[in-house]
């Protein structure tokens, strides 16, 4: 493969798709060319370039036809559960049950931007008391209203405690407006006192014992929800099976990051990289095409690396990014810059750890869920981030913030000051709305002086 | 040869031509920010061409930086505030190892490391907060212009407590404090240490010395003062403040291989 890999925009994609079908294109049910989305409102695909294989195509399609699948499952009668600030524990769940399809609601935080703002999604939940001051994940609650996103869901589950604030209040002005939630609690994770009993957790980090219990016993409540919804048993033998699978998902993501964060010149862009990431959390509705479409992926990605062929020059600067972005077309704009991704932490790293499989089922999920990295203290989610930057050979590190979002308000400064302490690399910290045009040239001045500062001190 | 550097700012221009053999600003000038951004810097860099006798043929090079800077078609190359700041100031003033810029629309910290080059940066927010468009509808609000607004603030005997620093809110509550009688020098002068204070926090634990101020804030009488006081340590004002960038820039573009042009 000698075809040089790049970043197109969408007009581009329109005869690059023309040339794929020529060349005898497969695609799954929910493929076609990338236009299409912007028919139905897409309009952002419009200002995003984006990576020219047919496993990104794959990609794209695959996100941008969740509502089509979740609305398919329905009519084939699935029962389907939102489960809301839960970043990969409870879609584990759900899917070891036959017939239940679990989604992300929150996902809807990025609606505004992939319509740019034309679905109202932020003027309705401004009408309903949750205005700007508010985390953009309040689309949510304007998707729920117009139900134009994704179907309105059986269940609804929501982890509740050492979690983002904003999300909670939003959650509970949904359960006014008539959505029943069955919450769970997640406590912050402390350390353990000395002498207490202790559990070393993925991603190493460690809880008191009695944490993991309590959280334990919070999911066997979700648990006998599901069950209750499916009617089936949710039993040990299930569960496994469930996270069997989430596992080759997340192994899956993992060779695909070791790669591309790694390779002398970068094999996949970041925007299509963040996209992969975020199916570890939800598996897009669908865990197995979740399967298919990273396998894909990490084809295209091997064959690139094993080409040395890149989508950006060899001098890009490695930048390691913190937080996802509101606004997709920042990921761009780093590389437009001169940079190149070359490790994340968008909040849920610890759904990219495998989920241990030599524990009881219950026990394994109950742990993964407490090594959030936002249940803990900024501290210990600085640590792992310091030590993943390091893994990843990271010369800069870029903090993006959520406007309005309570649980990155002030995080910025202890995670800037620990890079800068522990890794002496130049960190930046941006603040990205959902349309990001009208302060482009203010981030982009701080990505590329981000790319200057950390070429001139490594002296590259 | 001669280069020259070009700061398209949100404010302002300033354009800094340099004898690149030796180093030696040969002139430099600054103009009112519009809307036509390159034909307001294209103008300004003609005059100082003509004033000294040169054309445009006899530039080695340009460098544009500023946040206009990509809309500057003269320019063989732009290259961030960041960077050029840092270049000007360790041109001007070698031993600095921070530097507090306070410009029209932004506000930023750069450190140094022990060569000069820039290790590290911090920038305001999107918004005005702390910057010169921020004492710009101060003194407006007050009646005053800018440049005697320093003046003003030094007269103060008790420095008004200013809690916002957001553009809007502050005006608001300036209103409020000149309806309840507070002075008009203890407004700015509160103004003024409100930003100061605004920028040590964005500076954080440790800021090293020396400390080089530049920006167009710089220019204004007692800030220098004001942030030294909310630093707890020195700070230089730079020669020239408001043209350090651009010379950074011409800087900059004598560095470049002549070829690249």
């Amino acid at each position: 493969m000698n075809r040089p890999a790049r970043r197109i925009t969408l007009e581009a994609w329109g005869r690059r798709y023309d040339e794929l079908c020529a060349a005898g294109l497969c695609e799954p049910d929910y493929g076609g060319p990338l236009a299409r989305h912007v028919d139905d409102g897409d309009l952002r695909l419009c200002k995003l370039a984006m990576d020219d294989s047919a496993a990104a195509l794959r990609l794209w399609n695959f996100l941008l036809t969740e509502d089509d699948r979740l609305r398919r499952a329905r009519a084939g009668g699935a029962r389907i559960v939102g489960t809301m600030k839960d970043l990969g524990t409870v879609p584990v769940m759900a899917y070891s049950l036959d017939d239940v399809v679990a989604f992300y609601p929150d996902g809807a935080w990025w609606i505004p931007c992939v319509m740019e703002r034309t679905a109202g999604l932020l003027e309705i939940a401004d009408s309903l008391g949750i205005d700007d001051s508010f985390c953009p994940v309040r689309a949510m609650l304007g998707a729920f209203v117009n139900e134009a996103h994704f179907p309105i869901p059986d269940l609804l589950t929501c982890s509740v405690g050492a979690t983002c604030d904003d999300l909670s209040a939003i959650a509970q002005r949904l359960e006014a407006l008539g959505h029943p939630v069955v919450w769970w609690e997640i406590p912050h994770r402390r350390r353990p006192d000395a002498g207490e009993d202790a559990v070393r957790l993925p991603g190493r980090f460690v809880a008191p014992r009695r944490q993991v219990d309590f959280v334990r016993r919070q999911l066997e409540g979700v648990a006998a929800a599901l069950a209750d919804l499916a009617g089936q048993s949710l039993d040990d033998e299930r569960l496994a099976a469930g996270i069997r699978r989430a596992n080759r998902v997340r192994r899956l993501l993992d060779e695909l990051r070791q790669l591309a964060f790694t390779a002398a010149a970068c094999p996949l862009p970041a925007l299509e990289m963040l996209i992969a990431e975020m199916l570890a959390i939800h598996f897009c509705s669908d865990p197995n095409e979740s399967i298919a479409v990273l396998e894909a992926l990490l084809g295209e990605v091997r064959r690139r690396v094993a080409a040395g062929v890149g989508i950006l020059p060899a001098e890009a600067v490695r930048v390691f990014w913190v937080n996802p972005v509101a606004d997709l077309r920042v990921m761009n704009l780093l590389e437009d810059a001169g940079g190149r991704v070359c490790g994340t932490e968008y909040l849920f790293c610890h759904a990219l750890d495998p989920i241990p499989d030599d524990l009881a089922p219950m026990e394994a999920l109950a742990q993964m869920a407490l090594a959030d990295p936002m249940v803990g203290s900024p501290a210990d989610r600085a640590s792992r981030i310091c030590a993943d930057a390091r893994r990843f050979g990271a010369e800069a590190v870029v903090i993006s913030r959520i406007p309005g979002a309570s649980h990155c308000a002030m995080e910025g400064a202890v995670l800037g000051a620990a890079v800068r302490q522990r890794l002496g690399i130049p960190v930046v910290e941006i603040e990205v709305p959902p349309i990001s045009d009208a302060v482009e040239p203010a981030l982009r001045t701080r990505l590329e002086a981000l790319i200057e500062t950390a070429k001139d001190h490594g002296s590259r | 040869m001669i280069c020259a550097g070009i700061d398209a700012g949100s404010r302002t221009i300033k354009v800094v031509l340099l004898d690149a053999g030796n180093s030696r600003v040969l002139a430099s000038g600054i103009a009112d920010q519009g809307i036509e951004q390159n034909d307001l810097a294209l103008g300004l860099l003609g005059r100082l061409l003509d004033e000294q006798g040169l054309r445009r043929g006899d530039l080695r090079r340009v460098v544009a930086t500023g946040y206009g800077r990509k809309l500057i078609d003269a320019a063989d190359e732009r290259i961030t505030e960041i960077t050029c700041h840092g270049r000007g100031v360790r041109h001007l003033l070698p031993e600095t190892r921070s530097v507090v810029d306070i410009g029209g629309q932004d506000s930023k910290i750069l450190r140094l490391n022990g060569d000069g080059n820039v290790a590290d940066f911090v920038m305001n927010d999107r918004c005005a907060a702390g910057t010169g468009r921020f004492l710009e509808v101060v003194a407006t609000r007050l009646g005053v212009r800018l440049s005697l607004l320093g003046e003003l603030a030094s007269r103060s005997r008790r420095p008004a407590a200013i809690s916002s620093m957001c553009v809007v809110f502050a005006e608001t509550e300036i209103i409020g404090l000149l309806a309840s009688g507070t002075s008009p020098e203890d407004i700015a002068a509160g103004v003024q240490r409100a930003i100061a204070s605004r920028v040590a926090s964005m500076a954080g634990a440790s800021l090293a010395t020396p400390i080089a101020f530049t920006g167009g804030v710089a220019l204004v009488p007692g800030m220098d003062r004001a942030l030294e006081s909310a630093l707890g340590k020195p700070v230089a004002i730079a020669p020239d403040p408001q043209t350090t960038g651009a010379l950074g820039a011409a800087l900059l573009a004598a560095q470049r291989r002549p070829e690249s042009r």
